[in-house]
């Protein structure tokens, strides 16, 4: 469960994210759009705990961010749009490096099932400079989800990724939240959050500025412009369409 | 087109300038500016202003004998260059463009031709920073009215030698399309080149007396074997082309000056319409080229070395197995440990040790035997330890300073700040202190006697080494806290930044740094100083010194753990708080 109360991040003056608040319960998939700087980017590296928010809480799976962050830390896994990887550590390196610090017992056979998965397994004595983008993506989201996290933010996860590789990452999202984790995506790419979220919230300015399930956001604009897609939803939110015209 | 192209650079230049200039907004660019131009003015522009006219007058009394010895040595150090430009390189012909121009210009409707210029444009740019450069380090700017000349006769020179460096990558790249391997173009010119030699060497042979070893102490008599040899037979028409490019520099006044300046600058002219009329395909190599480099920029940018990127990582063996439980800075020690490579696996430290013990101690058994070899091994490796102290700290980067790249993973595990930070010390003072004691260990088997005979027993190397042995790694983490506390506290002094960092600003702050560093690590060291002092002198009483020493060290560096201690909890803070955006936003 991600809990988020009037979380508000300056940079100088300058409000990268202003009061937000949102909840996202254990199973939801959470759809995060709003134009180029919009502050998506900044809430999910404050949710994450890699940059500090200047105002507000955060809760993930019941632990207080700012005041309980290892616990907090131990529950989630954030995957950024461009994979970070330490370049002088193979693919199993990797992830036995991650298993310690999470402590992970059994790591090796869950890290052999992840790599299987991700279509690894013949990769592992691989350098991150011998893998391909795409690769480079699977290999942080096996390491992100070796500790099995309850929390799970993806910050454009489909950039790089092949068609079948973009299938895979979309069932793999749909599985983890049907397993219970509660889960933020980040995406410019709204038919794929139309097809995976089950929430939406709307991020213009660092404020929000529309939120609720996806399923009643595009009743409701259905009410006013007959079938409509989140693709709508967002251009009449945000008013970008009307400022290209 | 070339117009756009000379737009291109000239605002490139400008907005360089002005993001420079509005850093100085922050008081930390600005301080370090101030220092910077402070070091530059007192190391190289006070003698315009305060010694002036004293030392025109010294710079005139250069005999023209002198002077044309220079232009040999010159003509010759110009030779060689050029030479190196026909035997070492390898590769096809490239010119290096950034990644971005590579992008908009190689699609473009731009010729070939029009690229070159534009990369001979750029490189003028380069050139004239240089050819300052070297004219202050030359310490002409204080030789009155030669300035214009030196600088003149330098901007010569490298733009010479840069379009001879282009013109021969060019010739390469022709003769391997004709087919000439590398192999065979490298014969061709060492053949010739030792054809050239032997001629020399028989002209001087048979021209000049032998000379006796005698005739070496005298400095005379050698430059009168060179320039007998450089300038006369077959040596006086091979270097002609490059003492016409060195005489500029050397020339005395204004009317030498043009004089030597015409045919140097026609040299030049040829050398140009040679790069421009060569019509040879470098665009690919280019890319190539363009795209390595811009690994080496970010490795840089990153914390590491200009070497740390272009070529292929290899994979590393680790150094031990790491289990999935346990404290979490050994992960950070093993990590770190595996990016510095296999030069320090567990067998390189064994087979070292063994290697001091072997060969040190049978040289220490021979302590009673003459000879410069037992104090020259024993002071070195005694210097090396003092150094590989400070040195070590600059040259072992594996820890945050490499790190902080990755902040973003780092700050995301569910660890405490102080445990990110002591893991990340480990591996540099682990492999430090790992060097240090094998030197200790060399040092104590062979440093037996001092350079004038006095004996040292071996009770005091073995008191002293475990000493050191004993301080040494909380020495090294104290050492290693102070560019890792700084890269949290300035990361953009320490180029962990996204941005690029540069200029009189940076170098500034780096040598506040550097100052900043030794005096961290001089008051770090008063505690532990004062407490080895009072320790052994109560315990020399009762143990004798041979002990107390030991002891001593062993009290230090308990202080020195728990100062280091101390300052890791507070870096853990630091990193805690530490916002890597805000520092980029900046």
């Amino acid at each position: 469960m991600i809990e988020v109360e009037g979380l508000t991040k300056l940079y100088d003056k300058f409000p990268a994210v202003s009061d937000l608040s949102f909840t996202v319960r254990p199973g939801e998939v959470l759809g995060l759009v709003g134009p180029n700087g919009a502050g998506k980017t900044t809430t999910l590296r404050c949710l994450s705990g890699i940059i500090p928010a200047t105002r507000g809480s955060a809760r993930i799976a019941g632990a207080d961010l700012a005041q309980n962050t290892i616990a907090a830390k131990r529950q989630l896994a954030f995957f950024s749009d461009e994979p970070r990887l330490f370049e002088y550590l193979t693919v199993w390196q990797h992830l036995v490096f991650t298993a310690r610090i999470y402590q992970v017992d059994h790591y090796e056979e869950l890290g052999r099932l992840l790599l299987a998965e991700l279509e690894m397994s013949d990769k592992v004595e691989q350098l991150p400079g011998e893998l391909s983008r795409g690769m480079k993506q699977k290999l942080a989201i096996a390491c992100g989800l070796l500790h099995s996290p309850k929390v799970i933010f993806f910050d454009e996860p489909l950039t790089g990724l092949d068609p079948l590789g973009i299938r895979r990452m979309k069932d793999s999202i749909l599985k983890r939240a049907r397993e219970g984790a509660a889960i933020i995506i980040s995406s410019h790419l709204l038919h794929l959050l139309e097809e995976v979220c089950s929430h939406v919230l709307i991020l213009k300015g660092g404020r929000k500025i529309l939120d609720g399930t996806m399923v009643e956001i595009l009743q409701k604009s259905s009410e006013h412009a007959g079938d409509a897609n989140l693709e709508e939803v967002f251009f009449r939110a945000t008013g970008e369409a009307k400022a290209n015209a | 087109m070339i117009g756009a192209l000379v737009y291109l650079q000239m605002q490139s230049f400008k907005n360089r300038l002005r993001m420079r200039l509005r850093r100085l907004k922050q008081p930390k660019y600005l301080v370090g500016a101030l220092v910077g131009g402070a070091y530059f003015y007192f190391f190289f522009f006070r003698n315009v202003f305060v010694r002036g006219r004293s030392i025109t007058a010294a710079s005139e009394t250069v005999s023209a004998e002198t002077l044309l010895l220079f232009e040999l040595m010159g003509a010759l150090a110009l030779f060689l260059m050029v030479l190196s430009a026909w035997i070492f390189p390898h590769e096809r012909a490239a010119l290096l463009f950034s990644e971005a121009e590579v992008a908009f210009l190689f699609p473009a409707p731009v010729t070939r031709r029009t690229l070159i210029h534009f990369k001979l444009l750029r490189s003028q740019i380069a050139i004239l920073f240089t050819t300052f450069f070297l004219t202050l380090v030359s310490g002409r700017f204080g030789h009155g009215g030669n300035v214009w000349i030196h600088a003149a006769g330098w901007w010569l020179v490298l733009s010479t030698l840069n379009l001879h460096t282009l013109a021969a990558s060019f010739a390469r790249t022709r003769l391997l399309d004709f087919g000439v391997s590398n192999l065979r173009r490298r014969l061709i010119v060492l053949s010739v080149v030792a054809l050239l030699a032997a001629a020399v060497l028989r002209w001087v042979k048979s021209s000049v007396p032998a000379p006796e070893a005698s005739d070496f102490a005298d400095l005379e008599a050698l430059k009168y074997y060179l320039r007998h040899a450089l300038e006369s037979g077959p040596a006086l028409y091979a270097l002609i082309p490059f003492r016409l490019v060195a005489r500029p520099y050397l020339a005395p006044d204004a009317g030498a000056f043009l004089a030597a300046f015409i045919p140097a600058a026609a040299l030049l002219l040829l050398h140009y319409w040679w790069v421009v009329r060569a019509d040879v395909a470098f665009e690919e190599a280019s890319v190539e080229l363009s795209h390595k480099f811009a690994e080496r920029i970010a490795a840089v940018r990153a914390g590491g070395g200009w070497h740390s990127a272009p070529k292929p990582k290899k994979r590393k063996s680790a150094p031990f197995t790491l289990q999935p439980t346990g404290a979490s800075a050994v992960a950070f020690l093993w990590k770190n440990l595996i990016s510095a490579g296999h030069a320090f696996t567990l067998r390189t430290w064994i087979f070292l040790a063994f290697f001091a013990v072997c060969a040190g101690v049978p040289l220490g058994l021979t302590s009673s035997s003459k000879g410069w070899l037992l104090p020259a091994v024993g002071v070195l490796t005694v210097i090396l330890t003092g150094y590989s102290l400070f040195l070590g700290p600059a040259i072992l980067r594996q820890d945050l300073r490499q790190d902080l790249a990755n902040a973003d993973i780092l700050k995301m595990y569910p660890l405490r700040g102080w445990q990110v930070v002591l893991g990340e010390l480990l591996a540099p003072a682990a492999i430090l202190t790992g060097v240090q004691w094998c030197l200790v260990l060399l040092a104590a088997a062979t440093f037996s006697r001092f350079p004038e005979d006095n004996p040292i027993p071996l009770s005091t190397r073995l008191s002293l080494g475990a000493a050191v042995a004993i301080i040494a790694p909380m020495l090294n983490l104290v050492s290693l806290v102070i560019p890792n506390a700084s890269a949290l506290l300035f990361p953009a002094w320490m180029q962990s930044g996204r941005q690029p960092v540069g200029g009189i600003e940076v170098m500034g702050q780096r040598l506040i740094f550097m100052l900043g560093s030794v005096l961290v690590f001089g008051l770090a060291l008063v505690p532990a100083g004062v407490l080895f002092a009072l320790v052994f002198l109560l315990l020399q009483i009762f143990l004798g010194e041979m002990l107390a020493v030991p002891f001593g060290a062993a009290v230090a560096s308990t202080v020195l753990a728990a100062e280091a201690a101390l300052a890791i909890w507070w870096m853990g803070r630091l990193f805690e708080r530490f916002d890597l955006s805000a520092e980029s936003a900046g």
